[in-house]
């Protein structure tokens, strides 16, 4: 269960899940309830994420080749799916790290300009 | 597909995973179970839904929907078995017959020769008019080998039936005489021996066949000695078992055999005529070898004034046209046939696919109603054709490997490279291709009426299905359409029968089946002109002693083939003739049966310069006048003794040549052909055999057979096109009955109200009956009228192959017409009957 209320809750871009995904997946292989448990907490939950939301996501980065996924044992030794960045994904949440840091410099900027202005 | 595949194969479990994992940390933060299982899915968000999602990343619209058309197209087929039988069937034969066809064209027009540079190899020939084809001079052949610049390599051939004598046997071969670059110019390998070369003499090169037959395969072979025709020769290689002659060969129609030896050039070749093949230098064009080839010749031969004896006409063309040349109209013809019967094929199916289309209208409303788009009902009714299409197609590639293996059968062997007809890539790619297109055609009408539907209309209309009076509309059209191109077709084979006919004609008195024709070759320096009286002499006295025999004699030339002579006629010396001269002794005619008309016969050893004529002959050089006692120049002067009927001796598109016979005497040839009559042939030919062997064993004949057989042999292309035209009429005829029958039986049920409200207005039998057949009646003389108008300039194409019937004979065409006026009677016939038979109560009940 969330610990914030609703309101505080931010709907997610389009396309920045996979982002979110690939950045997940970067330190090593995990299942599907694990990165979604990542991103809940690296967001300390305030992004909204439906957690069924991931499978699409997953099956569309595996489609474009950035992720793959293999059968493996999980810590309490249960059967799962993992999921684990190809190089083509590394480079590729390489790409998108970059264009995610200069927009939201960019956007940040004209928040600030804008706001110095209205003083 | 795999990839996707793998990827969701466990998509369900996973997400099942995800969920107990999250209940598991829910019921550790102290949750009951109950409570943790539906937060986790509350959190997860709807599965199925997720599920769906997910698949739809990997979704390719497309193929996913194309088989979900497929399958139901499968159900819908397999829910009308008898309407799928029939379509499948009828487009079976349409593509079967068509893929047959095309695969014969393949081997004999497409296919490049299995030789080295075959782009490159042309024809050099100089058409001869006196023999009637390319003959070329072998010392000219020779000096345009040493001296022309065009060309790489050049061979010259031609045709020798030989006999081969061993230590212990004779047999005939058909040989050919190989000089030049023959060898390297066909590019075989031979598994023993070596192949001779350009200057070597005396050799033999033997197929794999006579190589098995005759010597047993044995490999110590090469290097033998054997006698070819009296002199000496070596066995120098044989054959690969594959290895074909695949240049062009005047002599086929007569020596159907496959060659079977292949032997030097004698020295002594210079006035000896022969085919010549080469081929181009890279980058000389026909054209120019053309005119380099013109210049040698006019160096060769100056003009000569005081002999203005029609020079040969030289040309060059690329060796594959040269090949073809004489099947490509045939076969073209045949082709376009295949395109008619599947354009029936496909009027039929569609009319049939109408019919259905009308009982499935209701179907397709409601889908449409309940929200499937135009072009998604559209595409599922192309899909549903295109099923049956290559349902067909399938099926006919089937009949079509039959019928490639009959085809071959039956083929003449005068079309070179029938033999090799088989289905290849290319033949399943146009199988392939017309299947396709079969398919698109006969879904667009449906397609088109689906398009017409109103919604509303159609519900209301329902299940009835009586509706679609614009499906009925299209299906007449379709009909008249179907039986237009049957009276095409019809006229065409109709056309090819006449001929047929007309060249199998004979008199009356003709009695070919009794009569024996072979050929012989006294060969080699033993047969002196004294030896070889001698031999004929005691030959005909032999032959003639056979129990049975009633008359023998001997043809200096083959029987099939003579030498024709140009010269002045003694009436106007301005005149050239083309004629087959040659001499006969007087069993000869009694053998064949010929008769005289004037004059008298020459006697058993007339030697002198009396000469008979056939009335061809008699007519060209005197008109009407009485020939007897005068005087013609062959080129010596021989006074006319009698003129006999005439006989054509082969069934060939030529009418009745002109013919001259001498008497026999030491100038025969050394080759010449046997006549011997019978009044039954059973047990003649080995006795023939026996006492030929008598004589001279190594002198074996060969081609031994009926004249029947050998007149059967002369007109074997065309008995083939009209097979082949035959059975496509055939076709057309059985599509253009099922097709008029189909639409009238299903208007008269239509028409089952309109029809009972008749009779119970009192309309009689006759007149019910009269309607329908009327109804038929209209359709057929629509199509009739149609194809008539088509036919007239079409058959015209066929012409060449022709034998004294014009293209546009009126007979034929009404022959055609009335037979397709026939059959629409009785197509409608049965449907009439029926629609008489209604009865009004039950037929106004009908809803």
């Amino acid at each position: 269960m969330s610990t914030k209320e609703e309101s505080e809750r931010i709907e997610l871009l389009q396309g920045t899940l996979d982002l979110l995904v690939l950045r997940t997946l970067a330190p090593g292989p995990a299942h599907g309830h694990a990165i979604a448990k990542t991103i809940e907490r690296d967001s300390e939950d305030v992004l909204q994420v439906e957690q069924g939301s991931l499978y699409p996501a997953l099956h569309r980065l595996i489609k474009r080749g950035w992720i793959s996924a293999n059968e493996g044992t999980s810590e309490n030794n249960r059967r799962a799916k993992f999921y684990q960045l190809t190089a083509k994904g590394r480079r590729q949440l390489h790409i998108e790290t970059t264009r995610w840091e200069k927009l939201s410099r960019a956007i940040a900027n004209v928040l600030k300009l804008a706001g110095e202005g209205s003083v | 597909m795999t990839r996707r595949r793998r990827a969701l194969a466990d998509l369900d479990q996973d997400i099942r995973e995800h969920l107990e994992r999250e209940t598991q940390e829910n019921i550790e933060r102290g949750m009951s179970p109950a409570d943790a299982r539906a937060a986790a899915l509350r959190k997860f968000g709807n599965v199925g839904l997720i599920e769906e999602q997910t698949r739809a990343v990997w979704r390719r619209p497309w193929i996913d929907q194309f088989w979900q058309d497929l399958l139901f197209a499968f159900r819908i087929l397999r829910r009308a078995p008898g309407f799928t039988a029939i379509a499948v069937l009828t487009l079976a034969v349409g593509i079967g017959l068509n893929t047959a066809v095309f695969s014969v064209v393949n081997s004999v027009l497409m296919r490049p020769l299995e030789y080295p540079h075959a782009e490159r190899l042309v024809w050099l020939g100089e058409y001869d008019p006196a023999v009637g084809h390319d003959m070329v001079t072998l010392s000219d052949a020779a000096a345009w080998r040493t001296t022309a610049r065009s060309f790489d390599q050049m061979a010259s051939y031609s045709f020798q039936q030989s006999t081969v004598a061993t230590s212990g046997t004779a047999f005939p071969v058909a040989a050919v005489l190989a000089g030049g670059d023959f060898w390297s110019l066909t590019g075989a390998t031979p598994p023993l021996g070596r192949l001779f070369g350009p200057n070597e003499r005396d050799g033999m090169v033997i197929s794999w066949d006579v190589f098995q037959r005759q010597f047993g395969g044995d490999a110590h072979l090469v290097g033998s000695a054997v006698t070819v025709d009296g002199r000496a020769a070596t066995i120098r290689a044989v054959l690969p078992r594959n290895f074909r002659f695949q240049f062009p060969r005047w002599w086929t129609a007569l020596h159907p055999e496959p060659l079977e030896a292949y032997l030097t050039l004698p020295a002594e070749t210079e006035r000896r005529g022969g085919q010549v093949v080469a081929s181009l230098k890279p980058g000389v064009s026909v054209s120019q070898a053309f005119v380099e080839l013109q210049s040698l010749q006019r160096a060769l031969h100056p003009p000569n004034p005081s002999n203005p004896a029609s020079p040969g006409t030289l040309h060059v063309d690329r060796l594959h046209d040269q090949l073809t040349s004489g099947t490509r109209r045939a076969l073209s013809i045949l082709l376009a046939a295949g395109v008619l019967v599947l354009l029936m094929v496909s009027a039929n199916t569609a009319s049939l696919l109408l019919a259905r289309a009308a009982s499935r209208r209701r179907e397709l409303a409601i889908r449409l109603a309940i929200g499937a788009g135009r072009f998604r009902a559209l595409r599922q009714l192309l899909v549903e054709s295109l099923a049956l299409a290559f349902l067909g197609g399938a099926v006919g590639l089937l009949l079509a490997r039959w019928m490639v293996l009959l085809v071959v059968r039956l083929g003449p062997a005068s079309i070179p490279r029938l033999n090799e007809a088989s289905i290849d890539l290319r033949v399943l790619a146009f199988t392939f291709s017309i299947t396709l297109a079969a398919g698109i055609l006969f879904g667009i009408a449906p397609g088109f009426q689906l398009w017409r539907t109103g919604l509303h209309e159609a519900l209301k209309e329902g299940a009835r299905g009586a509706g679609g009076r614009f499906g009925l509309r299209i299906r007449r059209v379709l009909v008249a359409g179907e039986l237009a191109l049957a009276l095409m077709l019809l006229t065409g084979a109709g056309l090819l029968l006449a001929s047929f006919l007309r060249m199998s004609a004979k008199p009356a008195a003709f009695t070919p089946e009794k009569v024996l024709v072979m050929k012989v070759r006294l060969p080699g320096p033993q047969y002196s002109r004294a030896m070889q009286q001698r031999y004929r002499d005691e030959l005909m006295r032999r032959l003639g002693a056979i129990p049975g025999v009633e008359a023998t004699g001997v043809i200096s030339a083959p029987l099939m083939f003579c030498c024709t002579e140009a010269f002045p006629a003694d009436t106007n010396p301005n005149q050239t003739h083309l004629l087959h001269l040659s001499r006969a002794t007087p069993g000869y005619f009694r053998a064949l049966g010929m008769e005289l008309r004037k004059g008298r016969w020459l006697a058993d050893s007339e030697k002198g310069d009396a000469i008979l004529l056939n009335e061809s002959m008699a007519r060209e050089a005197f008109g009407s006048a009485d020939p007897i006692g005068h005087t013609l120049k062959v080129p010596e002067p021989r006074v006319v003794a009698g003129v006999i009927s005439d006989l054509r001796y082969t069934r060939l598109d030529a009418g009745v040549v002109p013919e001259i016979f001498l008497p026999v005497d030491e100038r025969m040839t050394i080759g010449f052909s046997i006549a011997v009559r019978a009044a039954s042939l059973a047990g003649i030919p080995a006795a023939v055999r026996r006492e030929m062997a008598a004589i001279d064993p190594s002198v074996p004949p060969y081609d031994v057979k009926t004249l029947e057989e050998a007149l059967a042999e002369s007109i074997s292309s065309q008995r083939f096109n009209l097979f082949l035209l035959g059975s496509f009429a055939l076709a057309a005829f059985v599509l253009a009955l099922v097709g008029i029958y189909g639409v009238v039986t299903y208007s008269v049920a239509a028409r089952t109200r309109e029809i009972g409200v008749r009779v119970a207005l009192g309309a009689q039998r006759g007149n019910v009956i009269g309607m329908v057949v009327a109804e038929g009646m209209m359709l057929g003389l629509a199509g009739i009228v149609v194809g008539l108008a088509a036919s007239y300039p079409l058959t015209r194409l066929m012409t060449s192959l022709l034998y004294g019937i014009k293209a546009t004979d009126p007979r034929i065409f009404a022959a055609a017409s009335a037979i397709l006026v026939l059959t629409v009677l009785f197509a409608s016939w049965w449907p009439a009957r029926n629609a008489a038979s209604i009865e009004p109560v039950i037929a106004l009940r009908d809803e």
